[in-house]
């Protein structure tokens, strides 16, 4: 039987260990065995953290029969529409594990690229380490205001992550998105308030039982908007999307992949799970058209700026955009293929985005950062070319990588519900797609380098890097591993009252 | 059997990787030995394609469940001849690379990508499941895109650019036709999609255009052959026999196999099936046409053969659209295999004239049959071949074509007009082999002290020669085994 210490310990072990990690960074930075111990201390806690979600994922499988979801809450049964609540599925112990698992590796490349005798690095690590426990926080979720506090947190905290550099570019960058996510949030908790005075409640369960039944549906409409557009704002759905290519390409290398990881796809994940399952299905309110052409919208306009883009951090952002489209319409289909190549693609489309960001990180400390930089880096700096080059192939679609299941998925799904046409639409997009990665390839392999200088390859920074880039072929050639878990996931999500 | 050649082709992946790092002659000899064992593997398979009630053999593994996609191995004799051929086409490539590739640098890269595109090019004719079918399709395509980038001529990325971005745009929409089939059928394998679409009509159509526009770019069919004179000519020439030889013919096969043998009879009996083949005809024509007159006054000695391609991928579109025709597509079929040993002949052969002469305009060319004597001799077996001239391959199997078209030609007055084009077109065939033959090797000599090639190119191209006389003269072997599948 779970209990509400088994969904909370995740959480409370990340969230303790951020707080610990402070003094100790600090009390052991001056010391000649700093680094053992702090290497030591981060070991402890991710593996104290991968127990806490195994133990979690281990009795939500050892249930005999297995409830679709398990509602947690700290009131009695008589309160529990107002109550804060957990919610427990297939779906958010899925997030926690791709969470924790991502996120374990992001650290590593954090604690190697960010040195941990930098003033205030302590502080980067903390703030890591409590984003995910609010990533976290928020996958398991089962009331629409414990959803937002944790949500907001996690928004909240990735700003620290961004500024991190104190450089103009990001601090303006944090300030456009600080400005944004508070606009979201005010949206958002103009919507929730509607919700709660249609409903009376806020618990997932009973505001969905009770909209369902909503014979007026005005307001709900309205509602739907506001928090449609607040959610859309935090994923960077166009024409929301300007705070991101600024935000990740200001960021430290280690802070873009970890943006790009684990807050995007909690971004998708809370689209997916408030929108979607609980506040509106598409028999609610019909907003699947909307829906469809704001993901073509996506879809288009992020690979098209990239196609100009000259900067490849910055390239790497408008993936990501492009990927929120991708995202987006398996969203919109709401059919059981589409939410399986969402959770997919959610865990593919984080290894792929964290895996350039920190090939990209390692470019940009030898001072590459055009494309006309990258010239021949091919020959220069092999191995960490290959990486980025499987990571792009991935992004193209190109079979036996990761990201082509993801995307097969996503555009099947696209057919079945009848979206023929956005299916069309994301093929082309990713056509064009395939044709400024290429050039991106094309400058790393088919150009002369201008500089004759010779580049060390951080062979430590690559360990991290190379992990990814082996789960992307992995994934890729033998996705059984993870889709026979997300079959039985979806099967029961549909089962969703 | 198919699956341990598969594995032994991918195990020696890493081989040959670090063995080309000291010694890039072991590396080829290592393909071409694994081209080999992969030959006689499949050769094990005949009794099963000859003897069993359906005449294929297959092997399926499990792979994605969920996807409906398991890992499904088979050949039958159309499979088998053209897994045959591409085989053999990497087994000379990898040994006329030995010496070709000489003086280039990183060839351990080199034969580890022509490795892995060996994996990719068998792939496509050896399964029946279309997902599977997709991973191989986009598997030749990369380690194609790396070769050309990385060891061709001129501007070589760019012409590897142009080849990626056109025919992955066609790669997309045959992965539209596969999500629409896993729609529609709930499966992924050729066998059992056929009977499902079957009961859906109205949606096969636009699985069946969306199929044969993806398929028909890597044919560079043309009014999408924009890519093929670069890429075919700026390759390195053993990368260039086998796109010409084999990876377009891979289109063609897999209009047969996919377009025409799985989601063309849900329609065939539908005015819409007839009109769809007349389609076919037209651009079949239209590509013989365009790919022959080009030829004809091109002087780049790779740009005549790589226009040749277009050419002759107008025949094999032109023997696809007789579809109902028996004979057509026995000699569509022969003539991918006659061609691919042909072409990719050819283009050895005019790697080794541009190797020794280094230059690549055929009017500064002349007089080569007295010093090249061995290249010569193939290059002009090759090129009559090309021609259509008996007693070379490509003739059997164009005689057997216009069979088919004569035979419709009595069911259907369309084809007698296109036939008649397609007559007119051979002759302009013969035409620009003829100029190339005697632009490059007889005539007044014009370069002094030019020796043939060294053994190992020789021995690649000898093998190829024998197998365009041997085709032309005794084809029952592949005749057999083709005339065994019925695909109407």
């Amino acid at each position: 039987m779970i209990s509400i210490l088994d969904a909370s310990l995740p959480i409370i072990v990340f969230v303790a260990s951020s707080i610990l990690t402070v003094p100790i960074i600090k009390t052991i930075r001056k010391s000649a065995q700093g680094i053992v111990i702090a290497a030591c201390w981060f070991i402890a806690v991710f593996l104290a953290a991968a127990v806490a979600v195994a133990n979690l994922a281990l009795k939500y499988y050892s249930q005999q029969a297995p409830l679709p979801i398990i509602n947690l809450t700290t009131a009695s049964e008589a309160y529990t529409a107002f109550s804060t609540a957990f919610l427990i599925d297939g779906v958010s112990v899925y997030m926690a594990v791709i969470f924790t698992a991502l996120c374990a590796v992001i650290f590593m490349y954090t604690f190697l690229s960010v040195d941990f005798k930098e003033k205030l690095s302590e502080r980067y690590y903390a703030v890591m380490l409590i984003n995910v426990g609010c990533l976290i926080g928020t996958a398991f979720a089962g009331d629409l205001l414990t959803l937002f506090i944790f949500w907001e947190a996690t928004t909240a905290s990735s700003s620290f992550l961004m500024v991190y550099n104190k450089t103009i570019k990001s601090i303006h960058a944090t300030l456009k998105y600080l400005t944004m996510i508070i606009m979201a949030s005010a949206f958002i908790v103009y919507g929730l308030s509607i919700i709660y005075a249609l409903t009376g409640t806020l618990n997932f369960w009973a505001a969905k039982h009770a909209l369902m039944s909503l014979k007026n549906k005005y307001l709900l409409e309205v509602a739907f908007a506001f928090m449609a557009a607040g959610y859309s704002i935090e994923a960077a759905v166009v024409p929301f999307h300007m705070w991101l290519p600024d935000a990740y390409s200001a960021a430290p290398a280690a802070s873009s992949a970890f943006l790009s990881a684990l807050v995007d796809q909690g971004s998708y994940y809370v689209l997916l799970r408030v929108l979607v399952y609980i506040l509106s299905p598409p028999t609610v309110l019909p907003w699947t058209l909307i829906f469809a052409v704001l993901s073509a919208l996506t879809m288009v306009v992020g690979n098209l700026l990239a196609l100009t883009e000259k900067d490849v951090k910055r390239l790497v952002a408008y993936l990501c955009i492009a990927d929120v489209g991708y995202n987006l319409v398996a969203i919109t289909t709401v059919t059981p293929l589409g939410i399986m190549g969402n959770l997919f693609f959610f865990f593919v489309g984080g290894i792929t985005t964290a895996l350039s960001f920190m090939a990209v990180g390692i470019f940009n400390r030898m001072g590459l950062e055009t494309l006309e930089d990258f010239s021949g880096i091919g020959r220069k700096m092999p191995l960490t070319s290959l990486a980025m080059l499987l990571a792009l192939f991935s992004f193209i679609g190109v079979p036996s990588l990761a990201g082509f299941i993801a995307k097969y998925l996503v555009f099947t799904s696209a057919i079945e519900a009848n979206l023929s046409w956005l299916a069309v639409i994301g093929v082309l997009t990713s056509v064009i797609q395939a044709s400024y990665l290429l050039r991106l390839i094309n400058y790393m392999y088919g150009r002369k380098t201008a500089v004759e200088a010779k580049f060390k390859e951080p062979y430590k920074l690559l360990v991290p890097i190379f992990l990814l880039a082996a789960s992307i072929i992995l994934l890729g050639l033998y996705p059984t591993i993870i889709l026979n878990l997300l079959n039985v996931i979806v099967q029961q999500l549909s089962l969703v009252p | 059997m198919l699956l341990s050649m598969l594995i032994l082709s991918a195990s020696t992946i890493p081989i040959v990787y670090f063995l080309g790092k000291k010694s890039p002659k072991a590396a080829a000899y290592l393909v071409a030995l694994t081209c080999m064992c992969d030959i006689a593997l499949l050769f094990t398979t005949l009794p099963s394609i000859l003897n069993d009630a359906n005449h294929i053999y297959m092997e399926s593994y499990y792979w994605i469940p969920v996807l409906r996609s398991s890992f499904t191995l088979f050949v039958d004799g159309v499979s088998l001849s053209m897994a045959i051929v591409t085989l053999v086409l990497i087994f000379a490539s990898s040994l006329f690379s030995i010496s070709y590739m000489h003086e280039k640098k990183s060839l351990a890269e080199y034969y580890a990508l022509l490795a892995l595109l060996s994996i990719g090019l068998v792939g496509v004719f050896i399964t029946s499941n279309l997902m599977l079918f997709y991973f191989c399709w986009e598997l030749m395509l990369v380690p194609a895109y790396f070769i050309i980038g990385g060891w061709g001529y001129r501007e070589p990325y760019r012409a590897a650019f142009k080849f990626f971005i056109f025919t992955h745009a066609g790669a997309v929409f045959v992965l539209l036709g596969i999500g629409a089939i896993f729609m529609v059928s709930g499966d992924l394998d050729i066998f059992t999609a056929k009977l499902a679409l079957m009961a859906n009509p109205d949606l096969a159509r636009w699985i069946l255009l969306s199929f044969t526009a993806g398929f028909a770019v890597k044919m560079a069919v043309v009014p999408v052959h924009m890519w093929l004179p670069d890429a075919h000519s700026e390759a390195p020439a053993p990368m260039s026999a086998l796109l010409s030889g084999v990876v377009i013919s891979a289109g063609a096969y897999a209009i047969l196999r996919i377009s025409l043998g799985t989601v063309f009879p849900a329609v065939i009996a539908t005015n819409f099936g007839t009109q769809f083949l007349h389609a076919l005809t037209f651009f079949g024509m239209i590509s013989a046409f365009f790919g022959a007159l080009i030829a004809l006054v091109e002087s780049d000695i790779k740009r005549i053969i790589a226009y040749s391609s277009i050419a002759h991928m107008g025949y094999v579109l032109f023997g696809l659209s007789l579809f109902p025709y028996n004979e057509a597509i026995t000699g569509t079929t022969f003539h991918l295999v006659s061609h691919a040993v042909s072409k990719g002949l050819l283009f050895l052969t005019a790697g080794a004239v541009m190797k020794q002469l280094e230059i690549r305009d055929i009017r500064q060319m002349g007089g080569l049959a007295g010093q090249m004597p061995i290249t010569a001799t193939s290059s002009i077996i090759a090129a009559l071949s090309i021609a259509g001239i008996p007693p070379f391959a490509c003739f059997i199997s164009e005689f057997l074509i216009f069979v088919g078209a004569f035979r419709a030609i009595a069911n259907d007055s369309f084809y007698t007009v296109m036939t008649a084009l397609m007559l007119i077109a051979t002759v302009l065939s013969l035409a620009y082999a003829l100029r190339f033959i005697g632009h490059v090797f007889f005539g007044q000599s014009k370069h002094e002290k030019i020796v043939d090639v060294p053994l190992s190119m020789k021995l690649a191209m000898g093998i190829l020669t024998v197998l365009v006389v041997i085709l032309g003269v005794w084809p029952t072997f592949f005749i057999h085994l083709i005339t065994s599948v019925t695909f109407v």
